[in-house]
């Protein structure tokens, strides 16, 4: 259970040539996935990938420019590996009309907000509509309330999120990527969810 | 841009080659005409520029709108009075100004920038307050952008000595270098309506000087570019910096956000520029220590010929396979560069490349892959960027038309990392960045032979030789023969310069900054269309010699212990070509396929 510590780029470099853009290339044990990080600027995507990928956290907030690329592989209990290469976008507004390039294909979508910014969870909604509208129909979606930690602050009840959520199938969970709570476990509540490949 | 340097280096009389042993002499012959009467030009020298420009509103010949050029001598803006006008205009506004209107949560967004955090080791601080301790020390520039708090009714605000302004055409703010564009709003205002009262009467504002201030604006479209500057830089040099604040601005953006306001000319552009103040704030300070600012050429890591041939090979591989250009730097300085067929890579455009993936701190956590114009090559449209870091300090780029291609690109990082890690390309790097680049004190005496190195490694250091040490000692043991202390050499077929380490006595930032100033001066007194273009330049004051040397191949600019004699200081500027001659193979990217056109 838990992370495997695979260094994220430069070992995954040599795999990814070919085939990458299908979203999810599967043998029966070892799945790859393509995820997408969308969500307003601010809200974490990057902090939240980063506790992930490599168990750190950054409380200088570095704007990310267009989208980065990173990748981890966790094995699950019945011995599957899933290898998630994982496309942080930038929430910057000028980046927005781009997103397709990196949500196209992708057989995970995780739609980011900050339980202290009602603003951050309008623009979630936005990019579910819009994941609804152009992403490819079996996507696995995750609606994620970040900054759980700062708990004084909130504004986003979890009850909404909760709400939202249900009503357009998506997986919920609230995380902090400051404190680690909850980070792991979206990672491996969406491998569980993930469509397994029939065996042959 | 650099079509005026090519225009003053060939309408000069003694064009034949430079590097040859003869013609040397005969170049500075007409140095001496040029040296005033006195024998020293002081600082002030290319006063024609001020003056010429004073507070006349021209027409500007080259613009979007193709208005016609005329010169219309009649509207003049009165300087002082008009000017100080501006400056107060807002001051009864808000007198209080504290945490930022956050406006739709933008100004949350606002960069990595933690305001007012670095206090002191920024350069051009308030003038009076402050000069020395802090920007002696040396101290890391903090990027980001600093006094948020402040607005135009802020003393600091008022007290810095370098403002620059982004605004739209309906006179809304788009960037300011201090304090939070939201409450910048009736300054902006402000300026746009000095613009647009200057066009409606068909012309054009320029320049403004208000005292010791001049007051510079750049018309793009819809965009409006303003410095507010009491630094005693030239018009055009500042002229030149708003030029490339608004391509790094395209390099973010492209040309295409002209249509906003087209379809909306009260189009607020400020959130489209989100998170990017630290690119802005990188780039005025590079207009302070970057020679590429003003020379428009690009600087080479030092490196062994195999060793840059190497990285070039492998690069070209990766050409030839789709990729537009490829580009593997360390810091500010290019290791090696290919392009596809016929794409030619301004010296400009690598600048506000490289200071925009030097200044975002996100391509050095991982793989990243984003929209990125080079206003140079086509300013309408994007390329995609793959970018990643080698190391610490050194980055490769790929750049491609297609936005399909990050798993192309990505492959080709690997090939290349697998290929620069063989051949020990990287190890070179680092080593070379540690070494760092020419010494002005290893200027050889004696023509070396003609397979010189510049790398201890390579070709031997060697041993002082007598000459070399009475000549130095002649000297106070600082600097190189004959009071030498720093240059700049400038190929203008190669679009490349080369410049010496700093060493004694420009040990702080702050003598470094004003020599960088003094050169810039230079540069644009040498390029100067209405008195110049000269061939070469002798000037002392209590800071240093300084002599320039303009040809059709090359341009030097070197300083020189203030007592310097003028004959030895010109007999040292050609040993200095000489020996960037000799060892051209290791400082310079000779044979670049993008340059040659």
């Amino acid at each position: 259970m838990g992370c495997s510590s695979s260094l994220p780029d430069r070992a995954s470099g040599r795999l990814s040539g070919l085939n990458s853009e299908n979203g999810s290339v599967n043998d029966a044990k070892n799945l790859r996935v393509k995820l997408v990080l969308l969500g307003d600027s601010g809200v974490g995507k990057s902090c939240i990938v980063l506790r992930f990928v490599r168990g750190q956290f950054d409380p200088t907030s570095k704007v990310t420019i267009g989208a980065s690329f990173l990748s981890q592989t966790i094995a699950l209990q019945d011995s599957t590996t899933v290898k998630f290469e994982i496309w942080d976008t930038a929430g910057q507004e000028r980046y927005a009309a781009l997103a397709p390039l990196y949500y196209r294909g992708a057989a995970v979508a995780v739609v980011v907000y900050d339980i202290t910014s009602p603003e951050s969870f309008q623009k979630a909604q936005y990019w579910v509509k819009e994941l609804q509208k152009h992403g490819s129909p079996d996507m696995v979606m995750a609606l994620v309330g970040n900054k759980a930690d700062l708990q004084e602050n909130r504004e986003v009840t979890v009850q909404d999120g909760i709400d939202y959520a249900e009503k357009n199938g998506m997986f919920f969970i609230e995380t902090s990527a400051k404190t680690a709570d909850n980070i792991n476990q979206l990672f491996e509540e969406i491998a569980k969810r993930l469509p397994r490949p029939t065996p042959s | 841009m650099s079509s005026s340097d090519d225009d003053s280096a060939s309408s000069g009389a003694n064009s034949g080659p430079v590097l040859g042993s003869k013609p040397i002499e005969d170049g500075f012959s007409q140095l001496r005409v040029n040296d005033l009467a006195n024998g020293s030009v002081n600082d002030d020298a290319a006063e024609g520029s001020g003056d010429r420009e004073g507070v006349a509103v021209e027409v500007d010949e080259v613009e979007d709108g193709g208005s016609a050029s005329a010169r219309v001598g009649g509207t003049e803006i009165e300087e002082i009075g008009e000017a100080r006008g501006m400056w107060r205009s807002n001051s009864e506004g808000e007198v209080e100004a504290q945490a930022s209107p956050s406006s739709s949560g933008y100004a949350g967004e606002r960069g990595s920038s933690s305001g007012g955090s670095g206090i002191g080791e920024e350069e051009d601080e308030i003038e009076e307050v402050r000069s020395d301790a802090g920007s002696d020390s040396q101290a890391a520039w903090m990027p980001g952008k600093r006094h948020v708090d402040e607005d135009d009714a802020s003393i600091s605000w008022r007290k810095r000595k370098k403002h620059f302004f982004i605004l739209s055409h309906s006179g809304k703010p788009i960037y300011s270098r201090y304090g939070d564009e939201h409450k910048l709003a009736g300054f902006s205002a402000t300026l746009q309506a000095i613009i647009s009262f200057v066009e409606n009467g068909g012309d054009r504002v320029k320049l403004v000087r208000a005292g010791k201030h001049q007051v510079v604006f750049l018309v793009k479209g819809p965009i409006y570019l303003v410095c507010i500057s009491c630094t005693e830089e030239p018009y055009e040099s500042l002229r030149g910096q708003l030029e490339l604040i608004y391509g790094q601005m395209i390099v973010i953006l492209t040309k295409s956000v002209n249509r906003c306001f087209e379809k909306n000319p009260k189009f607020d552009m400020t959130p489209l520029l989100g998170g990017t103040d630290v690119v802005f704030s990188s780039l005025i300070h590079s207009f302070s220590w970057n020679p590429a600012t003003f020379l428009h050429a690009y600087t080479c890591l030092p490196l062994a010929y195999a060793t840059r041939q190497a990285a070039g090979a492998v690069l070209q591989d990766i050409a030839d396979s789709g990729v537009l250009f490829a580009i593997l730097m360390c810091k500010h300085k290019v290791v090696s560069l290919v392009g596809a067929q016929k794409a030619s890579l301004h010296p400009d455009d690598m600048l506000l490349l490289s200071n925009f993936v030097m200044s975002s701190e996100s391509f050095r956590t991982s793989e990243n892959f984003s929209p990125i114009c080079l206003p140079r090559y086509n300013p309408m449209a994007f390329l995609y960027a793959y970018v990643h870091y080698l190391d610490v300090e050194t980055y490769l780029m790929l750049l491609t038309t297609s936005s399909d291609a990050f798993y192309h690109l990505k492959d080709c990082r690997t090939r290349i990392e697998t290929v620069l890690l063989k051949s020990n390309v990287l190890s070179e790097v680092q080593r070379s960045m540690l070494d760092g680049g020419m010494r002005v004190e290893d200027l050889p005496i004696d023509p070396l032979p003609r397979s010189g190195s510049l790398l201890p490694r390579l070709g031997q250091r060697r041993p002082f030789t007598d000459s070399q040490e009475s000549l130095k000692e002649a000297y106070a043991g600082i600097g190189g023969p004959a009071g030498l202390w720093h240059f700049i050499y400038r190929s203008i077929y190669l679009d490349q310069y080369v410049a010496s380490e700093f060493a004694p006595p420009f040990n702080t930032l702050r003598q470094q900054k004003r020599l960088y100033r003094a050169y810039q001066k230079m540069y644009a007194s040498m390029h100067d269309k209405g008195v110049g273009p000269h061939k070469t330049q002798f000037r002392r004051d209590e800071h240093y010699v300084l002599l320039c040397w303009v040809t059709q191949d090359f341009e030097l600019y070197a300083a020189f212990d203030p007592l310097a004699d003028k004959g030895s200081a010109i007999k040292t500027c050609n040993r200095v070509c000489q020996w960037v001659k000799d060892v051209e193979n290791e400082i310079f990217l000779l044979g670049a396929s993008p340059f040659s056109w």
